[in-house]
């Protein structure tokens, strides 16, 4: 993880996820997990952590198909907004999800990908 | 700590508004003050709520309204918690003047949107976000509600015509407030059939964008007992918080901070949901009451949706939930939204709520959170008879 150490949090973030990865924080006190561009453990407050980079793969728990979408994002014929959790480890994340116009085309529990990470779109998923 | 009061309250139309930011604050101000029967000499300090201020040209609002008011040399504090900042604002006001620091506030909320259009309030509104996961992925504020809601959904089994009996029953509730925004009635096929914004969610599940403020005097009881006017006493004040992500959350289908600050305000004021007698929620999308009201301890986790359709949160129900019209109906200034609310209760427990007064209340809750409920606030106030 040395490749890190020179980056803020949330460079480190975005440069896993164009790995394909989400890149993680284990709490060495407790073991709980979190998204890397958190600080201090939730549950015991530690502030020492492993690095861990887990697949950027999960199920869909929710998500919505815009019609109205926000300045910058209007240039995508239709995406979904998705939440989903990693298959590794019960960690959530959120991305974008481009060329889904429907419903029916995802399923919860669909199975998602982190492909990169882009500069007008934030975290880039594809559908498996 | 002091008695709390709630001695006068004012608010200008909701909707679209001409004036400019400071002028539709001003009107509401003027109207509290002359509802509490008192003059601008009298107030001690001046909390101001507001989140976008920039959009008309006009931050640090604080001073500017004290100074048309004529009293400059009063120090005034402007606070913003996204869609929450009226009740967060609400509270410090409460607090300062609980600890003693003051005998008597203004307490002014205002919004001024609609010149920006529907596509820049978007985009403004998705600033209220944690940007980095959510507004900077494409997620609007429609995005995220609806992205609860069919968690929800998916959970309890709820459908569609669930979520549009909220929306019926507030623009029922509106049509009865000379001040609403959306006063038209509606019905459930009428929301079902209404543009998607962000699905599930229709256009007639959400609230409008609307300019507008609110304004109300708080004083400690002796001042209050001074003026020989009608007025209403804070009886519980409960403050909390939530992951400021949809996505750090554990259960979708339930809004932390709402939680807390209801358990606090309720220990607090020493009641329990059954004794509260009517509720201003935050319904800024219909599947927010919904979980609002589960949250809030009257219905337990997955049953509102059926109470709702039964008529247990009509004016007329069990918890009559938003008299007002609620955000829906009545329209949502983001920074005036949680002000308006404390208004309504001091309307309806003064006897000056007209048509949509709810009979023989005598305790009611305002409950207002700021984006996906990552803040949120909960107040009791009791009629003082």
């Amino acid at each position: 993880m040395s490749e890190f150490l020179h980056l803020g949090l949330r460079e480190k973030f975005i440069s896993a996820a164009r790995k394909s990865n989400i890149l993680a924080r284990e709490c060495k006190n407790c073991k709980s997990i979190m998204l890397e561009t958190t600080i201090y453990c939730p549950k015991c407050q530690g502030d020492k952590f492993n690095l861990v980079e887990y697949m950027g793969i999960g199920k869909v728990n929710t998500f919505t198909i815009h019609t109205v979408p926000p300045e910058g994002f209007d240039d995508v014929e239709s995406y979904a907004w998705v939440v989903f959790t990693l298959d590794e480890v019960p960690l959530r994340v959120s991305g974008f999800l481009p060329g889904i116009k429907f419903p029916s085309e995802l399923p919860i529990g669909s199975k998602v990908q982190v492909i990169g990470f882009d500069e007008r779109h934030g975290l880039l998923l594809h559908k498996l | 700590m002091n008695k709390v009061c709630v001695l006068g309250a004012g608010s200008t139309n909701y909707g679209k508004l001409k004036e400019d930011i400071i002028e539709i604050a001003l009107t509401a101000s003027v109207e509290a003050i002359k509802s509490a029967g008192i003059s601008p000499k009298d107030i001690g300090a001046g909390y101001i709520s507001n989140v976008f201020g920039i959009a008309d040209k006009q931050v640090h609002m604080a001073p500017v309204i004290m100074s048309n008011l004529g009293i400059s040399h009063v120090p005034g504090l402007t606070i913003e918690s996204a869609c929450g900042s009226g009740s967060v604002m609400f509270r410090e006001a409460y607090a300062n003047v609980a600890a003693g620091f003051y005998d008597c506030v203004l307490a002014v909320g205002v919004e001024k949107v609609t010149h920006t259009g529907t596509a820049q309030s978007t985009t403004l509104f998705s600033y209220c976000s944690d940007f980095f996961y959510e507004g900077g992925n494409g997620a609007s504020f429609p995005g995220l509600f609806a992205s609860i809601a069919r968690y929800y959904m998916t959970k309890y089994k709820a459908d569609e015509e669930d979520l549009a009996y909220v929306a019926v029953k507030n623009h029922d509730n509106g049509l009865l407030n000379p001040k609403a925004h959306m006063r038209k009635r509606i019905t459930i096929q009428d929301v079902i059939n209404s543009p998607v914004v962000a699905s599930p969610l229709k256009l007639l599940d959400c609230c409008p964008f609307s300019d507008g403020a609110s304004a109300v005097i708080l004083c400690n009881e002796e001042f209050a007992k001074k003026s020989n006017r009608p007025y209403i006493e804070v009886i519980g004040s409960g403050r909390g918080g939530s992951p400021a992500s949809v996505q750090g959350r554990e259960d979708i289908s339930t809004i932390p901070s709402t939680v807390i600050a209801a358990k606090q305000a309720y220990k607090m004021a020493g009641i329990t949901p059954e004794d509260v007698d009517f509720a201003e929620v935050h319904d800024c999308f219909t599947i927010a009451e919904i979980i609002d009201v589960e949250d809030l301890g009257f219905f337990p986790k997955g049953k509102a949706a059926k109470e709702i359709r039964e008529g247990a949160t009509s004016r007329k129900g069990r918890i009559p939930i938003n008299p007002s019209g609620g955000l829906k109906s009545k329209g949502h200034p983001i920074g005036a939204t949680g002000i308006g609310q404390v208004a309504e209760v001091y309307d309806q427990l003064t006897g000056k709520a007209g048509e949509r007064t709810i009979n023989d209340a005598k305790i009611a809750l305002t409950h207002n959170f700021g984006a996906t409920g990552a803040s949120a606030a909960v107040h009791l106030f009791k009629k003082v008879e």
